[in-house]
């Protein structure tokens, strides 16, 4: 089960979200560069688990999540690092810090390209869960896991920057990662944040491109959908604030 | 800050407390800010009786295209977030230089741990 129906969603879906939705689910049942297929969807089950997590309520509602100790409510077998990384950046994201960070790869149980790889997984699916509680929709099952290898490619530009994770620089973007962005211009970091997984950039790309604006419109503040720009940029602003997002 | 530049590209001056402020307090200026705002949050806090009001309030109002369009934007930045706040990037130079005074005027340096100026 690789593809997403929205024929039980109470309002019409556009056909290129719903096209970039499937796509999402297919690569990821797929084995990626770190995880197979099965951890994936496994890194996935997780994701939806982790907002009924007893931990995970508790330090959400504490002063700092570092005060509360304890053992997430997990629904998988991956490592306990796995597992603190999913169920922290789905439920509190804006207080995750270096420390922790830090911290958590210490253990051991996971490397820099396993953690960028979660990320990716996490965010995929939180934001199409997202999506689909937000018109009313029902979550669509999880696909079933594909066979295969991990490919186990690492960009031989990345590089440790200012973030916590190695980056593609921005003038790195050539050969296999020249579709990433144009490495002659101006590229964010947060574009570049998981290019240690190239195919999570171009994962962000697709959806970013249907939910949000297309790359090379994104200067063009008179382009707009249904809403008009500056409606879509209250509702990213407020979500950024709401989350406490610095970025 | 793109709501910013959206309004001077459009010719609006929208006041940005909104974004900091919420449905509550919206004054931005955009069409429809309440109505946007509190699906917004609705969203975000995922109580499931305000998302249902909200969502009712965006098809009333708005229509059914608008609906995915607002929860289609919505769940593009609850993606965005994640990202940045997982890999500890630092703010751009470039968006960090043309922000100042609305970063300062919104006091987002709350948001900010060690390492996220460039």
């Amino acid at each position: 089960m690789t593809e997403i129906s929205c024929a039980t969603a109470p309002v019409p879906v556009r056909d290129d979200l719903l096209a970039a939705h499937c796509r999402a689910w297919q690569r990821l049942a797929r084995a990626g560069n770190w995880w197979t297929g099965a951890e994936r969807v496994a890194i996935a089950a997780e994701v939806r688990h982790a907002w009924q997590c007893s931990l995970c309520k508790a330090r959400k509602a504490a002063l700092s999540p570092y005060t509360i100790a304890g053992t997430h409510d997990s629904v998988s077998q991956l490592s306990a690092s796995a597992v603190e990384v999913i169920h922290r950046v789905v439920t509190d994201p804006g207080r995750l810090t270096q420390a922790w960070f830090e911290k958590t790869m210490a253990a051991g149980e996971l490397t820099d390209a396993q953690y960028v790889e979660i990320v990716d997984v996490v965010v995929v699916v939180v934001s199409i869960d997202s999506f689909c509680r937000g018109i009313g929709g029902p979550l669509p099952p999880l696909p079933t896991p594909a066979a295969g290898e991990p490919s186990r490619y690492r960009p031989a530009t990345a590089q440790l920057e200012a973030a916590w994770v190695p980056m593609i620089p921005v003038q790195g973007a050539r050969g296999a990662e020249a579709d990433l962005w144009d490495a002659a211009g101006r590229v964010g970091n947060v574009i570049r944040a998981l290019s240690l997984v190239p195919d999570a950039v171009r994962q962000l790309m697709d959806l970013s491109t249907t939910h949000y604006v297309p790359r090379d419109r994104l200067l063009d503040f008179t382009w707009g959908r249904s809403l008009s720009r500056p409606q879509m940029e209250l509702i990213a602003g407020r979500v950024s604030a709401l989350r406490g997002c610095f970025y | 800050m793109l709501l910013r530049a959206s309004g001077e590209a459009t010719g609006q001056a929208f006041d940005l407390h909104a974004v900091t402020e919420g449905a509550a307090m919206a004054r931005s200026g955009v069409a429809h800010e309440e109505t946007l705002l509190a699906f917004t949050e609705a969203m975000v806090s995922d109580e499931r009786e305000a998302l249902v009001i909200a969502r009712t309030r965006v098809l009333d109002e708005l229509g059914p295209e608008a609906l995915v369009d607002a929860a289609a934007v919505a769940s593009n930045f609850e993606r965005m977030v994640r990202i940045a706040d997982a890999t500890g990037i630092p703010l751009d130079s470039f968006l960090d230089e043309g922000t100042v005074d609305i970063r300062a005027e919104l006091h987002l340096a709350r948001f900010e741990s060690p390492g996220n100026r460039p």
